[in-house]
């Protein structure tokens, strides 16, 4: 078994799988993959890889897999022995996915936003800001009467899912694209106990959470 | 947008870097802003780069370099283009260590901030920050102390020159109580450059570089260039290029939480402490130079 | 209207659930961005959202409880003060404990905290708080003017609330930007009162407080975010035709030209404060505990591990007592007196004459003491008294999750003070009750080990137990910067019988000290400012730096290679082996 990811640091996308491996505690190899400013991603040897020229792209065993929240839930199925981090119970999948295609909004936006900014991509700036806004205040009303309700994740379940990895990174960058969570206070709240996930693992432009108080 | 800062004697002379020689195609328009003014630059056929105030062209259109008459002054150096507003010295400041033939010399990408150019410098020159925002790489806790150094402004250089920087640096292995000192120089031989001498692992005897190199697009964004010239034999550029743009941005959401955001040179500002040495005559010398951009300068 | 930076109303800023513990909360008001925390024991912190040092935002720092900690630096900043209590830059220093962040007043009540930006007035309830039992609506952010959002709040109910909640009949503006809407049910009337948090000039939140005697609560919260909602989409829709009124820009106010300067100078005297006694127990046998508070109930100044408060006696002696507070814990002093025989009257005096009620002078903490939290291993070792300061100093390790191991060396049983404080630290703590003499040194032997990188140990006891460890430290290899203690007094004789000239440097004078008169005194008599606690050579309140010349040290407060670079004394002890020396005052 050896499992290898073709990884940019700096990608929110890949860091969600480096975040559920350190969680899971699945050993994995890493490729660099020069995606600013060498842009090896759109190479011949990486469309070889993935013919969308999209990272992250990881291979298991010579299995080839491409698409972050397809590929967590590949981890996650394969890895997780308990089976809560990618529930098969219809109304749980389907809730996770969900908030799998929620996260891919998130990227649509929020990444759009950090990459214009930080990478100077030719991306529609107040659009994609706006659009990030209008994602995180219905996930911060879903949040706040998760609370309410004695529900800590995004899903229904009474642990964290897929869908709490998938969502997390680009939430967290996304004042690296001018798009302050101050107004999201139940989503930063949320940031919180998932930074406290045991196995946690930072990347550039995320910070640690201190640790919960004593029970 | 907020209305264009006004730009100062000594800024609107110096030489301003723009973006790396070997990313900006030939024949092809590219654009940016420097202090509030877009330009375009692009390089012509022997591979010499062109920079103007940019008028009609877009970014990416295909450009007759010929029909560019009106043209600012040019210089390429340490990889990178240089342009200025004004009447630039005929030199960049030197960077001897780059032209030394084993060194590999990058650069890591030019990556956009949301803080002053002076932020940034000064969070280039500090080390008290590396346990708490480089953590396990370039400090840890709880090895925090920041011991004295050394800082003097080099007259005959115009320079602000921080040496016997010493810093402890945990091991990648996680040998909790092994580590390493490491031994820095900093320089800042330009208001909105840094350049930095480290222990190099390799060779005892000699010391990686690493510089950055910062184009005020506004008062408040900033492009960041950074250049490594490494003493490294084994690691691949994209190695190199990885490890620098984790630091640099473990050190990005720090400057953008920043306020404000144009680095005040009141002294009652802030609280500076000891270990605040370069910083202090870093602000020092720009008040006596008189930059005003990217600052809030004394009130007089 | 306008609106203000310096506008004194109290407006809601929170909802007591956005402050669960160990988070910090990202609010803004009048154009003023705050940090809002709570600590362990509930306070309620708003705070300018600035670290004093660079200017990060505090509210991505770290709550840890008692202290929230900055994420550029990790500088500490108290509970209840926001006086920083460490700068891991420099971990063996004292920081100046004026470094004091921005504070706002705080109140919590009816499920919001609320503050002002000024906090002239008194906080005061709205019109008819007392009438219900309230419960904070999920707060509305809307880009838009005050103005306008409380123009809208006033036809809010009719709309949403119609058919599903019962009908509003009454709406009325309340001061503070407030409206109130009372609405008609089955069961009786029941109202609603919506605040606008003015954050910026086109910036609000609405936070809106519900009886809570409403039928169906939870369909109740649902049903007004989603009024809120369609409130704040509609009043967005309208703003986004305006133009943008320009932001408020508050002012940050600057640091003292004491800590503008680098380095840092030295606070000079410390200023004297009055406190009650709050409690005064027998902690042990022959040991007192007092519980000093503020008088008028506010909290008192910050203060760091290791610190102590100079307790000025009804019979005009003054004493020093250690705080054995925990992180964050400003709202009294705790410390410990040992009956002594041997004193000149001053622990007597507090014991016998001071009883709960009284009010005593005090200074401002003070630190000769200091905690270094750089370690991979810190070793506490206390005897008898000597528990006071090191149990504050464990009592912050333990909050911050720091390596340390307490060894607590007490005659017997009935001699361990604050025994519930020392329980609370649990495994960490090792009782040596009864051990014999002999033994002590075999049990320090056997407790420090060998020393290696980054390990620190601190003492505080019986002049004897701080000889022991300090020779038994030195003989196992552990060098004096690693090697910590505070005397309580001088217990060796002063040689006060040379005569020497004193040259101050930057007073540009220049001194003779006869026989019998110690430099301090001489000083004081030129007409100089010099501040002193203990003037026995035991607290370094006096150090002094020496330019020239060999300083006689005779004190107990340097070590020995601290002596050895002579290059420091105390003045209230410390004689020349030269005939001139030169001071740095």
């Amino acid at each position: 078994m050896a499992i290898t990811l073709y990884d940019f640091e700096l990608s929110g996308n890949c860091y969600k799988l480096r975040l559920l491996m350190s969680i899971l505690g699945v050993r994995y190899d890493i490729i660099p993959v020069d995606f600013y400013p060498g842009r090896q991603h759109k190479s011949d040897w990486f469309l070889k890889l993935n013919p969308l020229g999209q990272l992250p792209v990881l291979v298991d065993d010579g299995l080839v897999l491409r698409d972050s929240g397809a590929i967590l839930a590949y981890l996650a199925r394969k890895y997780d022995p308990s089976g809560l981090w990618f529930p098969t119970e219809p109304v749980q999948l389907a809730e996770v996915l969900q908030w799998h295609a929620f996260a891919d909004d998130i990227t649509a936006t929020a990444s759009a936003a950090r990459l214009a900014l930080g990478m100077f991509y030719d991306f529609d700036l107040p659009k994609v800001q706006a659009g990030a806004h209008r994602l995180f205040r219905l996930m911060d009303e879903h949040l706040w009467f998760g609370e309410r309700e004695g529900r800590a994740w995004l899903c229904a379940a009474p642990h964290p899912t897929t869908a709490d990895i998938a969502c997390f990174p680009y939430v967290m960058l996304s004042e690296e694209g001018n798009i302050s969570r101050m107004d999201y206070p139940a989503i930063r709240r949320w940031s919180d106990r998932v930074r406290r996930i045991p196995g946690f693992t930072v990347m550039s432009g995320i910070f640690p959470a201190g640790r919960a108080a004593a029970e | 947008m907020t209305t264009p800062s006004p730009i100062d004697a000594v800024t609107r002379d110096l030489w301003q870097v723009i973006a790396a020689v070997d990313e900006t195609p030939v024949g092809v328009v590219s654009t940016t802003l420097l202090l509030d003014q877009r330009l375009a630059f692009s390089r012509d056929s022997d591979g010499s780069p062109v920079v103007w105030l940019r008028t009609t062209e877009e970014h990416g259109d295909e450009i007759d370099l010929a029909t560019v008459t009106v043209r600012l002054p040019v210089i390429s150096g340490y990889g990178y283009i240089w342009t200025s507003f004004g009447n630039p010295p005929d030199h960049l400041f030197p960077i001897p260590e780059y032209a030394e033939p084993d060194r590999v010399n990058m650069s890591c990408g030019s990556i956009g901030v949301g803080s002053s150019a002076p932020r940034i410098v000064e969070n280039f020159l500090d080390m008290g920050h590396f346990p708490y925002v480089h953590t396990d790489i370039l400090g840890a806790e709880p090895h925090t102390e920041v011991k004295e150094y050394d800082v003097e402004v080099s007259e005959e250089r115009d320079e602000v020159l921080a040496t016997r920087c010493r810093f402890f640096q945990p091991r990648a292995a996680l040998s909790a109580t092994e580590g390493i000192e490491v031994e820095y120089i900093y320089r800042v031989p330009h208001p909105f450059c840094s350049v930095l001498y480290k222990s190099c692992p390799e060779d005892v005897t000699r010391q990686d570089v690493i510089a950055i190199f910062l184009q005020p697009m506004t008062a408040e964004t900033t492009r960041a260039h950074l250049l490594q010239s490494m003493i490294d034999s084994t690691s691949t550029i994209t190695d190199l290029r990885r490890f620098q743009q984790t630091i640099f941005g473990q050190d990005k959401p720090i400057l953008e939480n920043q306020y404000p955001k144009r680095l005040p040179l009141d002294p009652r500002a802030e609280t500076p402490i000891r270990a605040d040495k370069s910083a202090i005559a870093y602000r020092r010398w720009l008040s006596q130079k008189g930059i005003t951009y990217g600052t809030i300068p004394m009130a007089s | 209207m306008t609106l203000s930076t310096t506008d004194t109303t109290w407006y809601p800023v929170a909802s007591s659930t956005d402050l669960p513990l160990r988070h910090v909360f990202h609010g803004q008001l009048l154009g003023r961005e705050l940090a809002i925390w709570r600590a362990d024991d509930g306070n309620v912190n708003v705070w300018e959202n600035r670290c004093l040092h660079r200017g990060v935002r505090l509210s991505i720092g770290i709550n840890e409880g008692g202290e929230l900690k900055c994420q550029y630096h990790g500088w500490r900043y108290a509970n209840r003060s926001a006086g920083c209590t460490y700068i891991p830059a420099h971990p063996a220093d004292a920081p100046a404990r004026r470094i004091t962040n921005t504070t706002y007043p705080a109140v919590e009540a009816f499920g919001l905290v609320w503050s002002a930006n000024n906090g002239a007035a008194e906080f005061a309830p709205f019109d008819g708080s007392a009438s219900a039992e309230w419960l904070a609506l999920r707060p509305m952010p809307i880009n838009a003017t005050t103005e306008d959002v409380l123009k809208a709040l006033e036809g809010y109910a009719v709309t949403a609330e119609k058919g599903i909640l019962g009908v509003a009949t009454v709406t009325e503006r309340l001061p503070g930007l407030a409206v109130k809407v009372t609405v008609e049910l089955k069961e009786g009337h029941r109202s609603i009162v919506f605040f606008v948090q003015p954050v910026d000039s086109n910036r609000c939140v609405v936070r809106g407080l519900l009886d809570h005697t409403f039928p169906d609560i939870n369909a109740q919260l649902r049903s007004h975010n989603e009024g809120l909602v369609q409130l704040r989409d509609r009043l967005e829709r309208l703003a986004e035709k305006k133009p943008i009124p320009e932001p408020l820009t508050p002012s940050f106010e600057k640091v003292s030209v004491e800590l503008s300067t680098m380095p840092e100078i030295t606070i000079g005297s410390a200023l004297t404060l009055r406190a009650m006694v709050k409690r005064k127990w027998a902690t042990a046998t022959g040991i007192t505990a007092f519980e000093l508070t503020a008088l008028d109930g506010n909290h008192l100044p910050t203060f760091q591990p290791g610190a102590h408060i100079d307790v000025h006696l009804p019979n005009g002696l003054s004493r020093q007592y250690s705080i054995t507070n925990g992180p964050g814990e400003l709202l009294s002093y705790t410390i410990g007196v040992k009956r002594d025989l041997a004193s000149k009257g001053g622990s007597e005096v507090l014991i016998d004459t001071v009883r709960e009620g009284d009010v005593l002078a005090i200074s401002e903490p003070r630190n000769n003491f200091p905690l270094r939290r750089d370690t991979i291993r810190t070793v506490l070792i206390a005897g008898g008294i000597g528990i006071t300061p090191i149990l504050s100093m464990a009592r912050f390790l333990a909050k911050s999750n720091l390596p340390y191991e307490l060894h607590y060396i007490v005659r017997s049983e009935d001699q361990i003070a604050f025994r519930d404080q020392i329980d609370a630290l649990g495994a960490n703590v090792t009782l040596h009750i009864g051990l014999p003499r002999a033994a002590i040194a075999e049990t320090i032997t056997k407790t420090l080990g060998a020393h290696s990188f980054a390990q620190h140990v601190y003492i505080c006891g019986p002049g004897s137990l701080l000889e022991t460890v300090r020779t038994t430290a030195a003989d196992l290899g552990w060098p004096d910067e690693a090697v910590h203690y505070e005397y309580f007094r001088n217990d060796r004789v002063i040689d006060d019988s040379s005569a020497f000239e004193v040259e101050l440097a930057r007073s540009a004078m220049t001194l003779h000290i006869p026989s019998g008169k110690t430099v301090l005194e001489v000083m004081r008599e030129a007409g100089l400012q010099v501040s002193s606690s203990c003037e026995q050579g035991a607290c370094g309140t006096c150090l002094t730096g020496v330019m020239e010349g060999t300083p006689d040290h005779q004190d107990v407060y340097l070590n020995a290679s601290e002596k050895r670079a002579n290059n420091c004394m105390m003045t209230c002890v410390s004689r020349s082996l030269t005939p001139r020396l030169v001071l740095d005052i």
